[in-house]
């Protein structure tokens, strides 16, 4: 048994050693898992695959609408600057939350981003100095 | 005063903001201590490590104090910790008494909090010294040990649970191993972005607040179910706060600071096990235990002495071994790094200064806690009233900005950012625990480095992990009970589930 409990160690080779041991475990959990779970569903007698991603009555528009928002509002940050963009993008993002165009809504957003905004780029990048986009 | 000598004006300063922000973000619902440190993290690259102790420590303590706010007006817990807090302190609210339950939970807080600060500051030096001589074989045990506390955390799964930790091990694999220099499991085209791996923090802040963030969108931004809440009604003289009420209380404050403060110091186990365990011990120690759960301030007390035990008693293998307790400790490491310090057995001796300025710090986070919260917890009541559509979009933009600045401007971090966000939201859906996951991330590269420095020493001869002296074999008992009871525990679950 002692090859069994011998690991090949050469120079050359050291960084794959451990990548290659925690992949066979994850594989080896994997199927585990594959398999105990489609043994569950015969016993429960729905062998059809069912997977429901989204809870019922998900927020469609409110879901998509976030993860456009925030992957255009990082495509803008380099080419609008971070003033500019984070002003849009919390505008935006926040009317999206509240779900209506009123004029109530409207001040609450544009206020909540320029203070925001301004309040982060001061202390972020004028008091403490830090990189902005 | 030896205080200060350590501790800066600024320092103090900068812990009453952190326990300040660490009250707000723990009051409002969905955010925690753990999201609290996050978000704040990159204010830190700018200040002094003892600086940034003062407002990392703040905000922990802070964070967790603050649960308790939503937990007995709202009857949502505002941090996982504060589950229990919600028993009796909501029955209190309906009658009345809701000043009284807050005014008790913060007094057993700071209880709590001290209890365990004197844990910490004679345990963990002990555990460090007896460290110190761990070689490679103990410290990869150690790892390992920590890595147990997956199982106890994971829910519903275990396995779940161990595929999630091993899952965030490999994610934390990506890019260079440092022994020999070799790139190895980055996608052809990202060689120049993943030199070093993801970096620690937008996965972090990726994973939780994002996470969090889509979440919440799916569910459409619905503000919780809000009632107008009178703090004080009518002035009945029973209704009234005094410290009266702690008289008969000694032994279950002491108890439930105990049981918090240890169940802290096992990896792991976390902030809700603990006032879990500290609530059902009251309950079968008290004189009426029926009226539990009614409204009795016996049971806040035990809920908040015990989740604030847990702040000191989680820092401790923090400090002596360098493992996480729960996800808020996991994300300190993540602070220590960014400083460049390296948490484990040396830290307190090597750096005498720094453990000191984290004891101070928690006593003054404990104190500022206290009376930012007695004195003021009418107008911190008003925080669980902010709607989500004002704090998330502030999140979101924070969050940006500290995943930019971590290396100075590497719009690579911010995209890292969003795909941990979105991997975050979809975790929990396909059955992977983002705290195992993560607790497997951050131990990862130690873990591998331990691994290969035994076998280094022993030729590749795997049998080193078992005959590497009585202490490895000590690991290897803690490394089984911890299983074991992790296997039993679920199994318990489980059944409670049928019945």
């Amino acid at each position: 048994m002692t090859d069994f409990f011998t690991i090949e160690l050469s120079y050359s080779n050291y960084h794959l050693i451990f990548p290659k041991i925690i992949a066979s475990i994850l594989i080896m959990i994997g199927i585990v898992l594959l398999v105990t779970s489609l043994i569950k569903k015969w016993k429960a007698k729905k062998l059809r695959f069912q997977f429901k991603f989204f809870s019922e009555n998900y927020d469609k528009v409110k879901i998509y609408g976030t993860i456009i928002l925030l992957i255009v509002y990082v495509l803008t940050l380099e080419i609008i600057g971070f003033v500019p963009a984070s002003i849009i993008f919390m505008v935006l993002v926040t009317l999206l939350y509240i779900g209506n165009i009123k004029k109530k809504s409207i001040t609450v957003s544009i206020t909540n981003s320029l203070a925001t905004t301004i309040v982060i780029w001061y202390v972020f990048g004028q008091l403490f100095d830090i990189t902005l986009p | 005063m030896p205080i200060f000598e350590i501790l800066t004006p600024m320092s103090v300063l900068l812990c009453f903001f952190g326990v300040f922000m660490g009250i707000i973000m723990g009051a409002i619902p969905g955010m925690t201590a753990t999201m609290a440190i996050a978000i704040f993290l990159p204010l830190t690259y700018a200040l002094d490590m003892i600086d940034s102790i003062g407002l990392l420590i703040g905000l922990y303590v802070g964070g967790i104090s603050g649960g308790l706010v939503p937990a007995i007006l709202l009857n949502i817990p505002g941090t996982p910790s504060s589950l229990c807090t919600t028993f009796d302190g909501y029955p209190m609210t309906q009658k009345g008494e809701a000043e009284k339950a807050l005014k008790v939970g913060i007094t057993a807080s700071i209880i709590g909090g001290f209890f365990s600060l004197t844990v910490l500051y004679f345990f963990a030096p002990m555990l460090s010294s007896v460290a110190i001589n761990f070689s490679a074989v103990e410290k990869f045990l150690i790892i390992v040990f920590a890595l147990t506390v997956i199982a106890s955390i994971s829910k519903g799964s275990l396995l779940g649970g161990i595929f999630s930790g091993l899952l965030g091990m490999f994610i934390s694999l990506i890019g260079t191993f440092t022994d020999n220099n070799q790139m190895r499991l980055v996608p052809p085209g990202f060689e120049d972005e993943l030199v070093y791996g993801f970096a620690l923090l937008p996965v972090l802040i990726g994973l939780f607040a994002i996470g969090q963030l889509l979440q919440e969108a799916e569910e459409g931004m619905k503000a919780a179910p809000h009632q107008r809440i009178d703090l004080q009604k009518g002035k009945d003289k029973n209704n009234k706060f005094s410290f009266k009420i702690f008289k008969n209380q000694k032994v279950n404050v002491i108890r439930s600071s105990l049981l918090g403060t240890f169940i802290g110091v096992l990896p792991g186990v976390g902030g809700s096990a603990a006032s879990i365990t500290a609530y059902s011990q009251t309950k079968n120690f008290s004189k009426n235990p029926e009226k539990l759960g009614t409204g009795e301030p016996e049971g806040v007390i035990a809920s908040e002495a015990s989740n604030n035990g847990l702040i000191g008693g989680a820092l401790v293998p923090l400090l002596s071994l360098g493992i996480p307790g729960d996800s808020t400790t996991a994300i300190l490491i993540g602070a220590f790094l960014l400083q460049g310090i390296q948490v484990g057995p040396l830290f307190i001796t090597s750096n005498p200064d720094l453990w000191n300025g984290i004891v101070f710090a928690l006593i003054i986070a404990n104190i500022v806690m206290f009376i930012l919260m007695f004195f003021s917890i009418k107008y911190f009541a008003k925080i669980v009233f902010i709607p989500k559509y004002v704090i998330f979009p502030i999140i979101v933009v924070a969050c940006v900005v500290g995943s930019y600045a971590i290396n100075n401007g590497v719009m690579f971090d911010v995209w890292t950012l969003l795909l941990f966000g979105l991997l975050g939201y979809i975790f929990p859906k396909i059955g992977v625990q983002i705290p195992s996951f993560l607790i497997g991330f951050i131990l990862g590269a130690e873990a591998e480095k331990y691994f290969i420095d035994s076998l280094k020493g022993s030729g590749g001869d795997l049998s080193i992990f078992f005959t590497n002296g009585p202490i490895a074999i000590v690991l290897w008992v803690l490394i089984l009970g911890s299983v074991i009871y992790a296997i039993m525990d679920s199994r318990k679950a489980k059944k409670a589930d049928v019945y």
